[in-house]
């Protein structure tokens, strides 16, 4: 499938594309636009103004997307808290981590050629912090 | 010598009541530091952040029941972008102030550390705000930090 979401992508997007590759689409072909307009026909738009997965009410993209694709999962929960401080800075969650997401995204993004290669570079991250959430929740406690 | 810089400006409007999404769109722009030109007109420098921010504010006012459109514009003169800016950095200033006598007073103060970590907090939601940094943002820095250096010095 192809989804499509604004370039220039930082915590949100690329969270949301690393989240739609592993839990909802295997085979995701993803497309970046400047303009709403250049969304081709044949995507799904995520993270963009209007569109039904995106920000709604106090959610962030990424808890859009768990809701919708209805992912009930305590590891995805937990960077979902982690992405919502990153993106929105509103305090609704304690979560210090999303300050040290939101820096090494900005960085990465200075160094990567592409959103592409963003995509290529970040992955690993959310990878690491779903396993760590995966690994708190079976132990109950953060795991050392 | 070069012009005014980009800016990011929301032009809104919502419904008088309900009055919670009034006071969510209006806490969010607080948070943003925003400057507001007129009623239902506000502007930042233009950022892909600050652009961005200021696109779900837009979207939350039209799920509100409001209209609201972003712009990116130029400021038409220097002085008038001088002036805006200006007021922001007064604005931003006050806030730094507040803090640099919340420190100074906890100095001899019980509970030091909750105040530092608190103070800590807050420095850190009015610099992410500051776009025109005031002198006050070092001297309050300085004056938090030295709440930390007092609990370092060794305890006998």
């Amino acid at each position: 499938m192809k989804w499509a979401t604004r370039a220039g992508i930082h915590v949100d997007r690329t969270a949301c594309a690393w989240l739609i590759r592993r839990f909802i689409d295997e085979e995701a072909e993803f497309v970046f636009v400047h303009d709403p307009d250049d969304v081709p026909e044949d995507a799904t738009p995520f993270d963009m103004r209007g569109v039904e997965l995106s920000h709604h009410g106090e959610s962030c993209t990424f808890e859009t997307m768990l809701d919708r694709y209805d992912l009930d999962d305590p590891a995805l929960e937990g960077i979902a808290r982690i992405v919502h401080e990153a993106d929105l800075e509103d305090e609704r969650f304690d979560v210090p981590e999303a300050r040290g997401l939101d820096v090494i995204v900005r960085g990465l993004s200075m160094v990567a050629e592409s959103d592409e290669r963003m995509l290529e570079l970040s992955g690993p991250i959310y990878d690491g912090l779903y396993e760590h959430g995966r690994r708190t929740t079976m132990l109950g406690r953060k795991p050392r | 010598m070069t012009g005014p810089g980009d800016w990011v400006l929301l032009a809104y409007r919502l419904p008088r009541e309900p009055s919670a999404p009034r006071l969510a769109v209006w806490r969010k722009l607080k948070r943003l530091g925003v400057a507001q030109l007129l009623d239902g007109l506000v502007a930042l420098p233009l950022d892909s952040r600050n652009r961005e921010q200021l696109e779900w504010v837009a979207d939350q006012v039209v799920e509100a029941e409001g209209e609201a459109s972003v712009w990116t514009a130029t400021p038409a003169a220097l002085a008038q972008e001088r002036d805006v800016a200006a007021a922001m950095q007064a604005a931003i200033a006050e806030q730094f102030r507040a803090v640099i006598d919340q420190a100074r007073s906890a100095e001899q103060a019980d509970g030091r550390r909750r105040t530092l970590a608190r103070l800590r907090r807050e420095l850190g939601r009015i610099e992410r705000r500051d776009y025109f940094p005031p002198p006050e943002r070092e001297i309050a820095c300085a004056a938090v930090e030295k709440l930390a250096a007092i609990d370092a010095e060794p305890v006998r």
